[in-house]
């Protein structure tokens, strides 16, 4: 089963789309912020990320440096769930392996299962 | 019989200073993300077992929250227009009917909520024009929701293009039908847009946001925005240059 690692610091947020997920069969783990991101990172090697941008404390970007900085953490894709979304462009990103952006501003509920399927193919 | 004007705004007299616009900015990205969280329950709450009156209710707010969450991306885009590297910000030939039938389509269950239409007027020949499709969208997204809340119900907002006798300038006007602007408000939108965005009340209700960010777009893109009162409404327009492109058709 896949497993996705969701970067949220929004509770109700992080709930709602941990929910959608789940019922999308994906296997989920939530992290607040950037540093307990990385814990779940070594401890349970996602298969893919979804991250918001604008985080408590640390931001995206220091989390995505991070990764970038390990041979076995930059090979995890990561989706970016933001309301930057249209400040922000994929080309720019793509290589500290940001391989979508969704902008939560205009979601629709299956936009997340949807965009990790893209990503990763339909393997679940 | 109709009164049109000119809204440009001069440069000497900006409406919200850039202090004002930074502070603006911020409150837009700190209201985004609990709209987006609001609009996010709705659609989880659309999605389960409710009844009709609920789905509608839930519906309502959905729609609330996406007019609100344009309101506070147009605000970020202003504050975005002077960044020296704006790669977003680039101009083409754009087709008006085209874009105002795709707002149209977006907009429809808005309307639709709001017991009200939109329709696009045909042209047997299409005209294009010069702009930046995102800002000229963000600017006739922002006129049709004006007409939304300003038309009777049951009425029809109608998006029309024009090209003007002057030469090379191409106008797309959101026309409403609702009630005649008073001559004291006529003259008020006329003379205060171009002072300060708290004192206009273009309409009774509002404050004149929308049409600020309307016309720092169409500042951008060398354009201008402006009001025509008729007896039975308004129509907001932006005029553009017309793409030379044109004369291929």
């Amino acid at each position: 089963m896949t497993s996705v690692l969701l970067v949220e610091d929004d509770p109700w947020l992080a709930e709602l789309e941990a929910d959608v997920l789940v019922g999308a069969g994906f296997t989920v783990v939530h992290s607040p912020h950037a540093p307990s991101a990385i814990a779940k990172i070594d401890e349970t090697q996602p298969d893919i990320i979804i991250l918001d941008v604008l985080l408590t404390g640390s931001t995206a970007f220091a989390l995505l440096h991070e990764l970038q900085s390990y041979g076995d953490t930059k090979m995890i894709p990561v989706i970016l769930c933001t309301n930057m979304a249209e400040s922000l462009k994929l080309e720019d990103l793509k290589q500290y392996g940001v391989r979508r952006i969704v902008d939560k501003t205009t979601m629709q509920l299956d936009d997340l299962p949807a965009a990790i399927k893209a990503v990763l193919g339909n393997v679940m | 019989m109709k009164k049109s004007e000119g809204l440009g705004v001069e440069s000497s007299e900006k409406v919200i200073d850039a202090i004002e616009v930074s502070s603006l900015t911020a409150a837009a990205h700190e209201l985004k993300s609990p709209l987006a969280l609001v609009r996010q329950l709705a659609l989880r709450l659309d999605a389960s077992d409710v009844s009709d009156e609920q789905r509608r209710l839930i519906q309502q707010i959905t729609l609330t929250s996406e007019r609100a969450l344009r309101l506070t991306s147009d605000l970020t885009r202003v504050a975005r227009l002077g960044e020296v590297n704006d790669a977003l910000f680039e101009l083409e030939p754009i087709n008006p009917e085209q874009l105002c039938r795709d707002i149209a389509a977006e907009l429809a269950p808005l309307f639709e909520a709001h017991g009200r239409s939109l329709a696009v007027s045909h042209r047997v020949h299409p005209l294009l024009l010069v702009a930046n499709r995102d800002l000229l969208r963000r600017i006739i997204m922002n006129f049709s929701d004006n007409a939304l809340y300003y038309s009777q119900p049951g009425t029809a907002v109608h998006m029309q293009i024009q090209a003007l006798t002057k030469a090379g300038t191409i106008r797309v006007g959101i026309r409403d039908f609702g009630p005649a602007l008073s001559n004291d408000m006529w003259r008020k939108l006329q003379k205060k847009l171009r002072h300060s965005p708290q004192a206009i009340h273009a309409r009774p209700q509002s404050s004149g946001l929308g049409l600020f960010i309307a016309s720092q777009f169409a500042e951008v893109m060398n354009g201008t925005i402006g009001a025509t009162r008729h007896r039975d409404g308004a129509t907001f327009y932006v005029e553009l240059q017309a793409s030379r492109q044109l004369s291929l058709l």
